[in-house]
């Protein structure tokens, strides 16, 4: 196996699970949609195309019968239903599994599932309710002699091609549509009509077949293929001459091109649509292009309305290259960090010269080209910064499968809505986010909505609904998940933080609802009197608490009972980069940041109080614990007179701290460094980075050096 | 045999012990007059000592870290490590980096490094054969050599 191609392979595998996944799921709510059908289609064409290059052959037969069965349903022979879409969904999951294991360095698969295979193959013959009681695989042995039926059919290469020569893609193509011919018209017990491919006049029947011709000719295949199958040629094939073309005249070479953009803009509709989550076409599809004004058929007469409907994958491959020529490069991301680890270091340089140039800025010149650098560099880090975002998507992707499967196993009618999932993240938050939200999603789905009759005894609508959204805010992206679900009760939580002994009963009297959600986050915590084996709200939430902490993000809970649950969580748009407000004691520098500060003022021992055993300032008429960071980090020096202090108002979650700092120094963008080994462990830092004079400081870990001051 | 009588009769050998046996090549330095070896393969340079930035709370044996061409590493007290005395490091003192793995580096501040030795493997004996009274966490075993006692370093433990 060619390891390159087969990477190739997997990255491309990848994406189209991506959108497939979506598709699948989307399809259900929209089961006509053709262009979805089609997408589908050939989604699981292309897989197996590569598949069957590299001679993965458990990866080949299991598109090879999905793609059947979407074949069979976009020619509405069958209909998507939720059994068939189980069988598909699980064909789908055998697929996906089957990749992961080729990425993981697997080269030998295993055979995929006979039952699987049975219940696929027992819908491509119709046989649907068969398959939906049948998925144990009753009839293992029936397919595989039918199986083997096919793959004995002997398979004609085209004359053309040469038998000796490389086998191309197309050719592959080519062939397998042939044994897809062959195989079912062996199965349907009807004479299989020989398929013969005629060549387009004037085209040199000796010379190099060009792509266009091949296209042409699978195309005219396609009509015949479809024609043979559905036994209705004349509605199949579906020859829409333009008015005043000749029918027996030549085709030219503009006609044959401008037939050609047709079918393109049709494909490529139906490509557009694929990665919106609405079913709608955005192009409709039967308008040709405006600019085609002659649009003739002859040499190849199925390039009319019906090609979306027609369509087998070999075109899509070449369709969309042809189309729109590459604008994109594939890209290692170790070489991307490396690059972004050099602008920081290029970042550092700035901060440092930045300094020297406040110090002293003698000469003009200087000064000027210092500023040229400050804004060269800034402009450069945005820039690299945005090589390595990708749409939030790729998360939120997964969920409506999730969700579905979920609501079909509770048995809970749930509508899910993705907002803003075009917001650009970080590459490295997309992933980290991801088990964090599906996390959450389970949970709203578990625990949030009600089962379809509790709902309706409480007026609401049957089906649940969850919103997951996501938008930029400034420098953060906010990620929302929304559920009307029956909401948390804030006495219930108290009670149990009593009962577990995470606190008396007068403080858990005292403390508010935002803060009595935020229970649920602590470790151990767990309301539901269950545990299930999908999630128990309090079982992990302190794990995906810590998660967005790590990613310096913070997280809110919001709930109303009966009404739903808000969750709301903010993460910087980068993990590489963090604004800090820089702080110092006895020379050293920290970082803070800055996500977390709120606010900055002197020091003032008037207005600090000894309450409960520790001190806390007045702000505003609340009273706000106070953190002696000098006292923390440097307990020799014992300092007790904190006159020309300032305390830094930080927050996380829903707490506030105010950290008594000796010096504030400003604001610096910071490179976050891991600290060294031995070190990475240590509770209260999130890292160090190098500062404007090169020193080095220590970037705090806000919630960490609360819990390690406590 | 007298003890200066060994110690020529080794000194004759040297070059035949060379030609003879593997050889392994050691950074030697020196904690409290005592001689150690680090084999020079996990070694990735040795640094004068500059500025090293404390870390509040953490371990005893962590001096700091230093900034290392933009990569912050962990200085670790040699003297701590073995479980001598502190002494305020001189001018000769220096941090040996150390490869843990291919992308973690660890410093060591010793007091002073001496040389580069190649020491033929089979000289080194096993530390289970003597009485260690500090224990033998981070030593492997001992050389006699060349009139020398020197202690090899095992970063293994070490580091662990």
């Amino acid at each position: 196996m060619d390891e390159e191609i087969l990477q190739d392979f997997l990255v491309e595998a990848d994406e189209l699970l991506v959108q497939l996944d979506e598709q699948l799921i989307s399809l259900e709510a929209a089961p006509q949609d053709t262009d979805l059908l089609n997408a589908i289609f050939r989604g699981f064409h292309t897989i197996k195309g590569g598949a069957g290059f590299l001679g993965v052959t458990p990866l080949v037969s299991v598109c090879h019968l999905a793609e059947n069965v979407f074949d069979r349903i976009r020619n509405q022979q069958i209909d998507y239903d939720p059994s068939v879409a189980d069988a598909i969904l699980n064909a789908f999951d055998v697929v996906r599994d089957m990749i992961s294991a080729l990425q993981q360095g697997e080269r030998e698969l295993e055979e995929p599932p006979a039952s699987l295979l049975t219940s696929l193959e027992a819908i491509y013959r119709g046989d649907v309710s068969e398959s939906a009681d049948d998925s144990t695989g009753s009839e293992p042995s029936s397919t595989e002699s039918e199986a083997s039926d096919a793959d004995l059919t002997t398979l004609a290469l085209p004359d053309d091609l040469d038998p000796d020569g490389d086998i191309t893609d197309d050719e592959f193509e080519a062939l397998l549509a042939q044994r897809d011919n062959l195989g079912s018209a062996t199965k349907s017990n009807e004479p299989a009509s020989s398929v013969s491919l005629a060549l387009p006049e004037g085209v040199d029947p000796d010379g190099e077949i060009t792509d266009d011709e091949f296209e042409a000719l699978l195309a005219q295949r396609d009509s015949l293929d479809s024609a043979t199958k559905s036994n209705e040629s004349a509605s199949a094939v579906n020859l829409a001459l333009p008015e005043g073309v000749d029918p027996d005249g030549e085709i030219t070479d503009e006609e044959f091109e401008a037939l050609l953009a047709q079918r393109d803009q049709t494909v490529l509709a139906a490509d557009n649509s694929m990665p919106t989550t609405s079913v709608k076409p955005k192009v409709d599809q039967t308008e040709p292009p405006n600019s085609v004004s002659k649009p003739v058929s002859k040499t190849a007469p199925t390039v009319s309305k019906s090609v979306a409907k027609a369509d087998t994958a070999p075109k899509h491959k070449l369709a969309p290259t042809a189309a729109a020529p590459e604008s994109t490069v594939r890209v290692d991301t170790r070489r991307l960090d490396e690059i972004m680890n050099l602008v920081g270091e290029l970042v550092l340089v700035r901060n440092r010269l930045l300094t020297i140039r406040s110090q002293d800025a003698e000469t003009e010149a200087l000064a000027n080209a210092v500023s040229n650098l400050d804004h060269v560099t800034t402009d450069l880090q945005a820039a690299v910064m945005k090589t390595r975002m990708q749409p939030v998507k790729k998360v939120f992707g997964r969920f409506p499968r999730v969700v579905r499967d979920l609501s079909r196993k509770l048995g809970k009618q749930i509508d899910l809505e993705l907002r803003g999932e075009d917001t650009d993240l970080d590459k490295n938050l997309v992933e980290a986010l991801s088990d964090p939200l599906v996390h959450l999603v389970r949970n709203s789905v578990d625990h949030g909505i009600e089962m379809p009759e509790d709902r309706a005894n409480q007026g609401k609508d049957k089906t649940g609904k969850i919103i997951l959204a996501a938008e930029q805010e400034g420098d953060h992206i906010l990620l929302s998940i929304l559920d009307d679900g029956k909401g948390m009760d804030p006495d219930l939580l108290r009670r149990k933080a009593v009962e577990k002994g995470l606190m008396d009963e007068l403080a858990a009297q005292q403390l508010e609802d935002s803060k009595a959600f935020m229970l649920i986050m602590a470790a151990g915590f767990s309301t539901a009197e269950q545990v299930s084996d999908i999630s128990g709200r309090g079982v992990g939430m302190d794990v995906v608490k810590n998660m967005i902490t790590k990613l310096n993000g913070s997280i809110e809970i919001d709930s109303r009972l009966g009404e739903g649950t808000r969750i709301l969580i903010r993460v910087p748009l980068t993990l590489a980069i963090l604004p800090t407000l820089m702080v110092s004691f006895d020379g050293d520098s920290y970082a803070i940041p800055l996500t977390s500060v709120q606010e900055i003022f002197d020091y003032n021992a008037d207005n600090v109080n000894f309450i409960d055993n520790r001190k806390m300032v007045r702000l505003r008429d609340k009273s706000v614990p106070l953190l002696f960071l000098s006292n923390w980090l440097k307990p020799d020096a014992m300092v007790d007179d904190f006159t020309g202090y300032k305390v830094v108002m930080v927050s996380f979650g829903n707490q506030r701290v105010g950290f008594v700092v000796e010096q504030v120094n400003g604001q610096e963008e910071v490179v976050i460094k891991p600290l060294g080994v031995k070190l990475s462990n240590l509770q209260g830092y999130a890292g160090a980075t190098i500062t404007g004079n090169g020193s080095i400081a220590l970037i705090l870990d806000v919630p960490g050096v609360v819990e390690r001051f406590e | 045999m007298k003890e200066a009588d060994r110690a020529m009769l080794e000194d004759a050998d040297y070059d035949e012990d060379n030609r003879l046996h593997n050889t392994v090549r050691f950074v030697v330095f020196s904690l409290e007059g005592e001689r150690y070896g680090l084999t020079v393969s996990r070694i990735r340079e040795v640094l004068r000592v500059g500025e090293i930035r404390d870390v509040p709370g953490s371990a005893a044996e962590v001096l700091g870290v230093i900034n290392v061409r933009g990569i912050i590493i962990t200085v670790l007290s040699a003297r701590r490590l073995f479980q001598l005395p502190d002494k305020p490091h001189q001018d000769q003192a220096r941090i040996i980096v150390v490869e843990l793995d291919e992308s973690h580096a660890i410093g060591l501040l010793v007091d002073q490094v001496q040389e580069v030795q190649d020491i033929p493997e089979h000289l080194f004996e096993p530390l289970s054969n003597y009485n260690n009274s500090r224990g033998a966490k981070g030593i492997s075993s001992i050389a006699h050599y060349r009139d020398q006692v020197i202690i090899q370093v095992d970063l293994e433990s070490l580091f662990e």
